[in-house]
């Protein structure tokens, strides 16, 4: 999203800018204090100060030093700017929804800037609608209609073709041969015609002949059709399957942060049924596109020969036809849609009142919500009665409306033929033609829509393809063999730049450490472990691992040692076996069972009928929270991790469980850099050092009973629980 | 928070105070209520002694009643209610013109008062109108809730930045204008 509109020279000039001033933010204000619309009206930051700008004059201006916060404050349809100054809050200026999500970064922005900080907020979001043509831009990064014109789309296009390029030129053969076919059938009926039927003297041999072609061009056409629609179907599953292989691929190495602003419908969505918009355009427009512009110019040409005066009137006649058929379609479009909604809106009666029938009855009001009932159902009807006559009558005048290009050149052409200007032969030709051009009307009215999806799909499906990761091996990344330092040097993250989680969070972990992150939930405790596994890339500060700065160790040689046991551990489908293996894939089974006897996982795996083999994931064999979770310690265990993160490990566990997977825990963590998050505190009694969050910082950082002198928010969340369970 | 919400979870007398403070209703009325300017263009509140640095006003009846029943409230994360005003026109004319300058400022549904043209394309319409605050363009989402029927005559359009725009009469529109409307409503 634009945080830093371009402005005016006028604009400009009003700023004032000094010698080295820079503009870092420059928002609309699109409101005017009143509510009335104004186009000429901008927030402007600079690294100096904040100023607005309205209809050409400075409204306001102060120096950052001298302001509080700066936000957006949401509104009822639209926002305010309030900037602080002294403490007082300040009603600087008005925008409305469409600038909305813009000022909320205006916060962070200010603060970073009065800390002379260099660092800029940027917004990952997209904008909603095109800022150049105005269209909403369903999901896409660019706008496909303008970047379409830029050529955009049909460099994919080509792209596409070269990659197939034999499959494609088989089809490009194909649709000549069946282009040629239908230009040719009617010359040869012309033949019978003028030559055999209506010719003085009696040639039966001609007629054997001429209909000896007919058919084996009729066979051929049809033979050559079906293999180019089978050709067809083939390349677009092929495209499809090509790129949704790749869109695949292409997820997986992007960060965490670019899915996670993403819904997972959304992103399922890019990769099943966008590809399949591409197959369906491939097997239905694209070859029905290519027979188009090579039947279109022959037979053109054609009847420009037999008797270019019609032929000028019949092409006269497409676009009217084209045009009458667009029409239509808009309007039945548009119908149906209204029939659709007035039949949601019975539907919705209909739910709601099975659904609260108790609630209707017990307050006696069944005759209201009839009345309600009939009246929804009133207003369908009347659609539905007009929506079926419209069709009745207009579908068959309609057919006949386009059929009138072709009873337009039968009526001219036979008096052309009386007139002797043209043989009977050529007449049923030139009509063959003309049938063939309007028979192809219907297409093309189709094409916008289907050009339009297609585009919009490409779109997105660039929109993945193009999105560089931000977290990727560089040129000097290293292969790093951790032993299990990990320094926080002033780390502030965020989700949403916005939203800060971590500020300026300094923290030093020592070698075979373990750290319990102790904080109520949204603390920032499971952040500051996605940022030790670098799935994340930290805002502001850094993380060095045995010094090492996290960023330029090699990704998979660093997760490949670094263990997770989370409170709700994925066993993927496949084997217990398979499971444990599933970071070293080379370990040997007497490893493997080693592994499994440490993490107290052995026995209930012999219990099982298959043992080792027993299948596990969906409709898979079915394991307990706590058996999940010595599978996960097992695999964790088996990987020999030098720095291993606890989740929540031992929440939701029976006490046996708990018993087990403890002592399962202790052998695991043994000389193991350990950092573990859990609720229930009392399971991070082996803790060497406990790390309290709150408020985006570190409050409280020592040893249980350290913390516990200390009587601060540590204490205060021993206390609770102990009081929950009753045991105070 | 965990510890505030233990405290809130066990402490029933402190529940039962708070459920108390729920039901208590004051109505800021003329004789106790001072509503004063901020000098940053928001409002002031003194009332029984209490006072608030800055205050919203909030419409119980957003669609039905504009001027009566609103909610004076804290504008701090909470949100509390300090008092509800029943009617505006129980303050004097100076009061009734900031209450209703806030209410401006927070309900920002300009009125369409002439379409110029509604043109729909692949999902979306886009709308050209005139509003009482000046001409205006703004795209809706088709399908969904983006229009709301507050009466038969009554409607709200949603717009996909959720602006609002109000049509208060649909029979007060041209033949013409009813026409581009009809396929939206």
């Amino acid at each position: 999203m634009n945080l830093n509109f371009s402005l005016s020279e006028e604009n400009l000039r009003l700023c004032g800018l000094e010698d080295g001033e820079e503009i870092c933010y420059c928002l609309p204000l699109d409101l005017t204090v009143d509510g009335d619309f104004q186009k000429n009206g901008y927030t402007v930051i600079t690294d100096r100060r904040i100023l607005t700008l309205e209809q050409g004059k400075r409204t306001h201006e102060l120096e950052l030093e001298r302001c509080g916060r700066v936000f957006g404050e949401s509104m009822i349809g639209g926002g305010v700017l309030i900037v602080v100054q002294d403490g007082l809050e300040q009603l600087w200026g008005r925008f409305s929804g469409k600038h909305m999500v813009r000022y909320f970064y205006m916060d962070r922005g200010v603060q970073l800037l009065k800390e002379k900080s260099s660092r800029r907020v940027v917004s990952r979001e997209y904008e909603k609608t095109c800022p150049v043509c105005g269209r909403v831009l369903r999901g896409t990064k660019v706008c496909p209609y303008c970047e379409g014109r830029k050529g955009g789309f049909v460099r994919f296009f080509a792209n596409l073709l070269k990659t197939y390029w034999k499959k494609t030129a088989a089809i490009l053969v194909l649709m000549l041969v069946s282009s040629l076919i239908s230009v040719v059938s009617p010359a040869v009926q012309r033949r019978l015609v003028d030559d055999v039927l209506t010719a003085p003297e009696r040639r039966p041999e001609q007629a054997v002949l001429c209909i000896s072609l007919m058919f084996l061009l009729g066979f051929g056409g049809v033979l050559a059709n079906v293999v180019k629609n089978y050709q067809c179907a083939k390349l677009g599953a092929r495209v499809a399957n090509d790129q949704r292989q790749k869109l695949f691929e292409k997820l997986q190495l992007l960060s965490l942060s670019y899915i996670g602003d993403r819904s997972p419908g959304m992103l399922m969505n890019r990769i099943s049924r966008d590809p399949s918009r591409i197959r369906e355009f491939v097997s239905d427009t694209f070859c029905n596109a290519f027979t188009i512009v090579i039947l279109f110019p022959c037979v053109g040409v054609y009847m420009l020969l037999l008797n270019w005066k019609l032929a000028i009137l019949a092409f006269l006649f497409v676009p009217v036809s084209v045009a009458l058929s667009m029409a239509f379609k808009n309007h039945v479009r548009r119908r149906y849609r209204l029939q659709g909604r007035k039949s949601d809106k019975v539907n919705n009666v209909l739910h709601d009142v099975l659904r609260g029938m108790e609630v209707v009855k017990t307050y006696g009001q069944e005759q209201r919500e009839s009345d309600y009932f009939s009246g929804a159902a009133d207003e369908l009807a009347k659609i539905e009665k007009y929506n079926e006559t419209f069709f009745a009558v207009f579908y068959p005048v309609l057919t006949f409306m386009l059929g009138l290009g072709t009873y337009l050149v039968t009526y001219f052409g036979g008096l052309s033929t009386l007139d002797g200007g043209m043989t009977p032969g050529q007449l049923l030709q030139f009509i063959n033609y003309a049938s063939l051009m309007y028979g192809y009307v219907g297409w093309i009215s189709n094409l916008p829509r289907s050009l339009m999806d297609m585009m919009t799909s490409v779109e997105r499906i660039s929109d993945i393809m193009d999105q560089s990761p931000d977290i990727y091996d560089h040129e000097d990344s290293v292969g790093h063999a951790v032993a299990g330092d990990v320094d926080f040097e002033k780390v502030s993250f965020g989700y949403k730049v916005y939203e800060p989680v971590l500020q300026d969070v300094d923290l030093h972990i020592r070698q075979g450490e373990m750290i319990g992150l102790v904080g109520s939930s949204g603390t920032g405790k499971s952040t500051m472990i996605n940022l030790i596994m670098h799935l994340y890339e930290t805002d502001g500060g850094r993380i060095r691992i045995d010094g090492e700065n996290v960023n330029r160790i090699r990704l998979k040689d660093y997760h490949s040692q670094i263990g997770v046991v989370l409170q709700e551990n994925f066993l993927f489908a496949g084997t217990i076996y398979n499971n444990i293996r599933f970071a070293r894939p080379e370990a040997s089974r007497e490893e493997i069972i080693r592994a499994a006897k440490m993490a107290n996982a052995h026995d209930f795996i012999c219990r099982t009928p298959d043992g080792y083999d027993t299948y596990v994931g969906e409709h898979g064999y079915n394991l307990s929270g706590g058996e999940r979770q010595r599978i996960a310690i097992a695999r964790a265990i088996l990987n020999d991790p030098r720095l291993l993160i606890l989740d929540e490990a031992t929440a939701s566990l029976d006490t046996e469980s708990e018993y087990l997977i403890q002592q399962a825990l202790k052998r695991l963590t043994a000389g193991r850099t350990t950092i573990a998050i859990a609720h229930r505190l009392s399971t991070l009694k082996d803790a060497n050092r406990l790390v309290v969050l709150d408020n985006h910082h570190i409050a409280e950082i020592g040893s249980h009973e350290e913390l516990m002198e200390k009587k601060g928010i540590y204490y205060g969340l021993v206390m609770a629980q102990l009081e929950m369970n009753g045991q105070l | 928070m965990m510890e505030k919400k233990m405290q809130e979870d066990f402490s029933l007398e402190q529940m039962e105070q708070e459920s108390e403070e729920v039901l208590r209703t004051r109505f800021l009325t003329r004789e106790n209520a001072v509503f004063q300017r901020t000098g940053g263009g928001f409002l002031r509140l003194t009332v029984e002694g209490e006072s608030y640095p800055r205050i919203m006003v909030v419409r119980m009846f957003p669609f039905q009643e504009k001027e009566k029943y609103l909610s004076v409230r804290t504008t701090d994360e909470h949100s509390r209610e300090i008092g509800i005003i029943k009617d505006m026109a129980d303050f004097d004319g100076e009061t009734g013109q900031m209450l209703r300058e806030q209410l401006d400022l927070r309900y920002f549904t300009p009125v369409i008062t002439k379409i110029l043209s509604i043109r729909d394309e692949f999902g979306h319409s886009y709308w050209e109108v005139v509003t009482d605050h000046g001409p205006c363009r703004f795209t809706v989402r088709m399908g969904g809730n983006s229009i709301v029927h507050l009466s038969d005559v009554r409607i709200l359009v949603m717009d996909i930045d959720e602006n609002r725009f109000e049509i208060p009469n649909l029979e007060k529109l041209t033949a013409r204008e009813r026409k581009k409307l009809d396929l939206f409503i």
